[in-house]
């Protein structure tokens, strides 16, 4: 150090900053590259779809009779009709697999947060719930069958669909809740017990409304992710072309099964089904996702 | 805080509501169309009533006619519906057995033993009928550039399937076609590479009456050509290409704008159309006892009477005898009843037969009979 006080213009500390060498430059410009070129791969196929869907869908959707109306009494090359019978299908389908999944999943997640701690039974259930995660639809729909219809004997309807839907939305539940649960400061839950208030009712007081957004939100895009989902339906309900608002008995159309049925209508008829009920069914996921959006934020902890 | 919270409840109570509340609708009727419908109602006693909403699945061969048995059947009896699942015939047997649909459409009978030990189980120890509601003709189209006319036997179609005869101009199809000119061409034979009842019923036409020796089964078997997806496939790829052949539904054909070769059985070249058809049904011989209908197609495709097209595809509704209850048994009834009367008559545009009225009295008397 004393050996270079004898140049007056050199730093006592080299800078901070020093000029980018070339080999670094080059390093990063093909990183620069590499990172952007991934970026348009993974958007030309999205870009690419929703183009199609919305020039092929749209001008279907724009019919006020899409709306209101079923396919009942329309043969394959027939024009008009609508999808009413199949939005029926897919929201009631999708509501009730929620109703039963809602309860059932956030308390195993509460289980699994607030009280299971390292026990065995806690370590097994995550466990359970990871392999549940994998479990491809059409196995749960498979599944559901093999009880519901082969075991049982009852048959097929709305109602045995949106059971093969439970067993893919429970787990979808629980992982989410179980994150958001575990982000709540431990500090709020002392506090609370430091008032005398018992576990239970910290955690319904305390606890959920603090995850109350995440939570929601979870929930709502599960509930998109199964909307779309083709296999139980496929297996576990017959389509109709009519409306069937009976969710224990008789053919419900949806719309994922409405596009497979249509599949095989090479009319322009069926092509124009096929992309309405398409538009129609990413529309009500993407208007559930808003959804969950405005939930979350409109429910969000208020931190003033 | 507050308001925006309310807000989103407020809007979500709202969203449901709405959704719930905007009652659809099934009627697709055309404002003011129903003039066909009471000349129709007035000429069938059709007795509507019991379920309003029957579930049916099956062969996709007879969907388009089903879908117009569901229009006539809708303007009999307002306020009906049926739901048929073009499945295919294997699992339109299956659901019936299981008692999952209240009828199945298949492209063959009922199998002796366990298919029809299934069935009676379903319908309550009571047999299952085979009703042959809907008849499909399969024609031969071809595309020969010059040759608008084309006469074949079973025989020659069998050696051309087989790759036996190879050019359009050889001596055995000459010596059919006296008059035509036919080129010195190759003859691309078109099939169907899927699995089909098209296929089925076209290789067991070939073995009886052309003595075809490849076998039958949904596969075709003939060993030559080009394989294609689906009818329509087939139909556009024959179109596309000089000197091509194949076999198709006859919608497809016709669509297609395909030149489709008459069938010389043994009593003169036989031109298909609605009524060389409906004769060969009246050819064909039933070897179910009593109502079960089921056809023994091998009078139909061995039949040699004039002026019959033999080459037809028979679709079955599978019912039961007895053992519904009562409502689905009245509206299965009103259903099959409209479809072999009234339902037949728009079939014609959707490249069906409609039955001969000896067939179809043989029909309404089985229907009359479920109980």
């Amino acid at each position: 150090m004393s050996t270079n006080l004898a140049d007056p213009t050199r730093l006592a500390t080299p800078p901070t900053f020093q000029s980018v060498s070339v080999s670094r430059r080059i390093k990063n410009g093909i990183a620069t590259g590499l990172v952007w070129g991934a970026f348009l791969i993974a958007i030309i196929p999205l870009v690419w779809v929703l183009y199609t869907v919305i020039q092929r869908g749209f001008p279907v959707i724009l019919d006020g009779d899409w709306w209101q109306k079923s396919m009942s009494g329309l043969l394959a090359r027939q024009q008009g009709g609508g999808a009413y019978h199949a939005i029926y299908g897919t929201l009631v389908q999708g509501l009730v697999c929620a109703v039963i999944s809602v309860p059932i999943g956030i308390m195993v997640a509460i289980y699994l947060v607030e009280y299971g701690g390292r026990s065995r039974l806690a370590k097994s259930t995550t466990f359970m719930v990871d392999i549940l995660t994998g479990v491809p639809s059409i196995v749960a729909a498979l599944f559901v069958y093999t009880v519901w219809i082969t075991t049982f004997g009852l048959g097929r309807s709305a109602l045995a669909v949106s059971i093969a839907l439970v067993l893919l939305m429970v787990p979808v539940i629980v992982r989410t809740t179980e994150e958001m649960l575990k982000i709540v400061p431990d500090e709020l839950r002392e506090a609370s017990y430091a008032l005398g208030i018992p576990k239970w009712k910290t955690i319904v007081k305390i606890v959920i409304p603090t995850a109350l957004s995440g939570i929601l939100t979870g929930i709502m895009l599960a509930l998109a992710r199964v909307m779309g989902e083709t296999a139980p339906v496929l297996v576990l309900a017959a389509y109709a072309p009519f409306i069937n608002y009976n969710l224990f008995d008789g053919p419900m159309a949806s719309l994922p099964l409405m596009m497979v049925n249509e599949r095989n209508n090479p009319t322009q008829a069926g092509f124009e089904r096929i992309w309405g009920a398409a538009i129609t069914l990413v529309v009500l996921i993407t208007l559930f996702n808003l959804l969950a959006t405005v939930i979350s934020r409109a429910l969000a902890p208020k931190t003033k | 805080m507050k308001i925006q919270r309310h807000g989103a409840v407020l809007g979500l109570v709202a969203a449901s509501a709405l959704l719930l509340s905007a009652c659809g609708s099934d009627n697709n009727a055309p404002a003011g169309g129903t003039n066909s419908t009471s000349s129709n109602a007035a000429s069938v006693p059709v007795e509507c009533g019991g379920k309003t909403k029957l579930n049916a699945e099956g062969s996709s061969a007879q969907k388009n006619a089903v879908d117009a048995f569901v229009q006539a059947y809708q303007a009999a009896c307002p306020g009906v519906d049926l739901a048929y699942n073009p499945s295919g015939s294997g699992a339109g047997v299956k659901n019936f057995n299981a008692g999952q649909v209240d009828f199945g459409g298949s492209d063959s009978a009922l199998k002796e033993g366990a298919e029809t030990e299934a069935a009676a189980k379903r319908c309550q120890t009571n047999p299952a009928w085979n009703l042959p509601l809907v008849f499909g003709p399969v024609a031969i189209g071809y595309k020969v550039s010059g040759v608008d006319s084309l006469v074949l036997d079973a025989k020659t179609t069998a050696a051309i399937f087989s790759g036996a005869v190879k050019k359009w101009n050889d001596p055995a199809i000459k010596a059919l076609n006296g008059s035509a000119t036919l080129p010195d061409k190759d003859i691309a034979v078109i099939y169907r590479s899927d699995e089909s009842g098209t296929t089925d019923n076209f290789q067991k036409y070939l073995k009886v009456a052309g003595g075809w020796t490849k076998g039958d089964g949904k596969q075709f078997k003939g060993g030559v050509g080009e394989g294609k997806e689906k009818s329509a496939g087939v139909a556009q790829a024959v179109g596309s290409i000089d000197g091509a052949i194949t076999y198709v539904e006859w919608s497809f054909a016709q669509d297609n704008k395909l030149s489709i070769a008459k069938i010389d059985s043994g009593a003169g070249a036989v031109e298909l159309n609605a009524e060389s058809a409906g004769k060969a049904i009246d050819e064909a011989k039933i070897k179910g006892q009593g109502n079960d209908l089921v056809l023994d197609l091998d009078s139909i495709y061995g039949s040699k009477a004039a002026g019959a097209y033999p080459l037809l595809l028979a679709t079955y509704e599978i019912v039961c005898s007895k053992g519904y209850d009562a409502d689905t048994a009245k509206a299965v009834k009103a259903f099959l009843t409209v479809a072999a009367t009234t339902g037949q008559q728009q079939l014609a545009d959707a490249g069906y037969v409609p039955l001969p009225k000896a067939f179809q009295d043989k029909i309404l008397t089985a229907v009359k009979a479920i109980a």
